[in-house]
């Protein structure tokens, strides 16, 4: 498979999952912005997710839908649903002859529903859970897509590896946003804002079967970074990656292999031999962010090693 | 308004010849697509066209025209009304461009080596050297089985007496086939058993032929030849045509940045280390292919490419220089090369043309300027044209200061009226002139023709340029069985 190629699935890949994870995490902020006593604050949502300063991120801090626009339908958000998905789809546009005609076609409808100027005005006054349900959908039916429709080549390893390298990253991510706001300070329980966001990431009834003692946070994290059964955990996301880059063990780029497995072997373990008591008292955000680190030094290994082609 | 009463307000320009109607009455090809539209209801064509527009926006078959720094997606308007074409009309032109094409290659053969063309006298020697498109990287080159034209678009046009003529080889890089081939994914979809009842000819196999003829031009006598298509990338406006045959023909796309030269061989850059290419089909134009030898500022190219291509460890289709055949100018002098080296008469004809380097005719050019189209000899696209009949004075005043700065460039053709045919806009039956390229394939087996094409429709109200850059349309192209 041509370099190119390679790094333009994989970026597909990678990019789709970040519109799905971006929806997620705007799904729950909303959720819980209704359900809040308190005047809720997007801060650190706008601070983790993109590059706003300091001033303009508390200009619209306390506005939910000015958000969701920036979030879903700004353009001059690099990192706004319609742009990630528009570079999804560039990505797919220049490797059409090894995605299947579905999943362009997917991909392409995505791309159109997230560009009509009626979604700002949805977003603007009808209800934005709505507007989101049909984008996640959106999302959902390209994942069913692609897992049936693409032959199990090369292509779809180099898919999943993105896909699962940047759920990874998303869950690292959503878990850190809210902890955050609660300065790690893990017995400031919101159950509100746990149920909303497990809900979200489909992970409620599997909580609700695990723990019997209501929501509290050492759970969440728990399930979010360790269950090995939970398809948006860490673990399991690394699991995945894991499993799909051995398939490249029989190719010829001998060298590449190994550092890179080497990499996600390290990664894998750290996490597999966690537990939530040692995963606090290393600090949660030490922990999560190590991960992501460890996460991108795959991807820039990926990068040398696969995807050279300048 | 009653889908019956379509044809009685349809009204076809004064001295033209439509495709569809003739004397007050449809002619026979039409019959039963007629009898067919007028079973619906203005609503149900009017879905019709909506789906059509969708079909086209979901799959992505769009270029993108981009302005104020964003990507606007557009559809290559279409037409839902089909352009039939009788057996008898394709035995004609099927035959006409063999011919032709026949002719061009033996010429694109002789003037890059012996020139015997040129010390018979039959074409001036200045004609030559005076295009830009003539290569000399390309003298004394063999090319693989002495074909330079692989695949071809050639235009034809209709003139008022419903005879064909020649308007352009394009013998470089034509573009639209897929276009042919979406076209009529479509009407199958919007007119469902109106194909096999009206027995059109497929034109599926286009890909098959293509891949088959590549395949043929392997330097390595291998089972398995790495076949490429080179793109200029997605920026191109003809991106989804590549797109769509690399896919149907099972070919790596790639780009020139996927590509490297070593040895005089070139290779492509995979996850898994280089791996040799054997032949490759490019839609990249000749300037811009090897920055060592031509444009050395191109990005689309690869460097070292045409060292590998003459020392024959790589095929390109379409071979390199072919620009001197399909040159405005050169034009002219087709029907003299059938002539010449087939010992045949033209079956197709050509447009009279007048070249303005000469000035007897430039003379006469000038002074009938209202009747004439004036083109530039290397542009193509439908760029840098002038027509006479709807250009200003100052326009014309202007055109003739360019005109005079460097004659050689530029050529004058009558205008001809071109065939209208029926097409449906806002709920109506209108007539819009057409034209037709067919495209020809040429391998070591000979000549292949799909039996279609693409017509392209000036969409504007009694417009003659069809180009798309210019406000073109398209419609599916019948060819019947019998």
């Amino acid at each position: 498979m041509l370099s190119r190629v390679a790094d333009s699935l994989y970026w597909m890949s990678r990019y789709m999952e970040r519109a799905d994870g971006i929806l997620r995490m705007l799904k729950i902020n909303y959720a819980s912005s209704q359900d809040d006593i308190n005047e809720f604050s997007w801060k650190s949502v706008l601070r983790i997710f993109t590059y706003l300063e300091e001033e303009q991120a508390n200009a619209i801090a306390h506005h939910s839908r000015a958000v969701l626009q920036y979030m879903v339908t700004d353009k001059e958000n690099p990192n706004s649903v319609v742009n990630i998905v528009t570079h999804a789809r560039e990505n797919a546009r220049s490797v059409q002859d090894h995605i299947t005609k579905e999943v362009w076609q997917c991909l392409n409808d995505f791309y159109h529903t997230v560009r009509t100027d009626q979604l700002i005005q949805w977003l603007d006054k009808d209800d934005p859970v709505t507007v989101l349900d049909v984008l996640i959908k959106q999302g959902m039916l390209y994942y069913g897509t692609a897992d049936i429709t693409m032959a199990r080549g090369e292509g779809y390893n180099f898919l999943n590896i993105g896909k699962f390298l940047e759920r990874g990253v998303q869950s690292a991510d959503i878990l850190d946003v809210k902890f955050r706001d609660l300065d790690y300070d893990l017995s400031k329980a919101d159950t509100i804002y746990w149920k909303y966001m497990l809900l979200s990431i489909s992970g409620y009834e599997l909580y609700l079967k695990t723990y019997r003692s209501g929501f509290e946070a050492k759970n969440v994290v728990e399930q979010i970074v360790l269950n090995v059964d939970f398809p948006r955990s860490v673990l399991y996301s690394i699991n995945q990656l894991h499993r799909y880059f051995e398939r490249f063990k029989s190719e010829k780029n001998e060298e590449g292999y190994q550092k890179i497995n080497f990499l996600i072997g390290k990664l894998k373990s750290k996490v597999k031999y966690s537990t939530v008591d040692s995963i606090l008292k290393e600090g949660l955000h030490t922990y999560l962010s190590g991960i992501k680190e460890s996460l991108y030094e795959v991807a820039n290994a990926l990068n040398q090693n696969y995807f050279a082609y300048t | 308004m009653q889908t019956s009463e379509l044809i009685n307000t349809y009204y076809v320009d004064a001295n033209t010849w439509d495709e569809m109607y003739t004397n007050s009455s449809v002619r026979d090809q039409y019959k039963s697509v007629v009898e067919f539209m007028q079973q619906l209801s203005i609503d149900e064509l009017n879905k019709k066209e909506e789906l059509a527009r969708r079909l086209f926006m979901s799959q992505g078959i769009t270029f993108t025209v981009y302005s104020s720094g964003e990507g606007i997606e557009k559809i290559f308007p279409f037409d839902i009304i089909p352009r039939i074409i009788t057996a008898s009309e394709w035995d004609y032109i099927e035959r006409g461009i063999k011919q032709r094409l026949k002719a061009l290659n033996l010429f694109l053969k002789d003037v890059y080596n012996e020139q015997f063309i040129i010390k018979d006298g039959i074409v001036p020697i200045e004609m030559i050297y005076s295009c830009p498109h003539y290569l000399r990287e390309m003298y004394r080159f063999p090319v693989p089985h002495d074909i330079y034209v692989h695949i071809s678009g050639i235009d034809l046009i209709r003139n008022s007496d419903g005879s064909f003529y020649i308007l352009e080889d394009n013998l470089r890089t034509p573009s639209g086939v897929s276009y042919m081939l979406e076209n009529r994914e479509i009407t199958k979809r919007l007119f469902p058993d109106l194909l096999p009842k009206n027995t059109v000819r497929t034109v599926t196999e286009y890909p098959n032929i293509l891949h088959k003829n590549l395949v043929a031009l392997s330097p390595r006598q291998i089972s398995h030849p790495t076949i490429v298509l080179l793109t200029p990338g997605i920026y191109n406006s003809a991106y989804f045509e590549h797109t769509t045959l690399a896919r149907l023909m099972g070919v790596e796309l790639v780009e020139g940045r996927d590509l490297v030269v070593d040895n005089h061989r070139v290779y492509m850059k995979t996850t898994s280390g280089l791996q040799q290419v054997d032949v490759i089909y490019r839609r990249v134009d000749d300037e811009f292919l090897d920055p060592l030898v031509f444009n050395p500022g191109s990005m689309l190219g690869v460097a070292g490419i045409m060292s590998a291509y003459r020392k024959g460890n790589v095929a390109i289709a379409n071979a390199v220089g072919n620009g001197v055949a399909d040159d405005k100018a050169i034009y002219t002098y087709v029907p003299s090369m059938i002539r010449y080296y087939l010992n045949e008469e033209p079956i197709l004809k050509n447009v009279p043309t007048y070249h303005l380097g000469k000035q007897e005719e430039r003379e006469y050019v000038f002074s009938n300027m209202n009747r004439m189209v004036i083109k530039k000899t290397n542009e193509s696209g439908g760029y840098g044209m002038l027509m006479g009949h709807t250009a200003s004075e100052q326009e014309i005043d202007a055109y003739k200061n360019e005109i005079i700065k460097d004659p050689r460039q530029y050529i004058a053709q009558p205008i001809i009226s071109l065939s209208s045919s029926p097409c449906y806009m806002q709920g109506k039956l209108q007539p819009r002139r057409v034209d037709l390229r067919p495209y020809a394939l040429c391998g070591p087996d000979g000549i292949q023709i799909v039996p279609g094409g693409l017509t392209r429709v000036a969409l504007r109200e009694g417009s003659l340029v069809v180009n798309s850059s210019q406000g073109g349309g398209s419609k599916d192209t019948w060819v019947l069985a019998g």
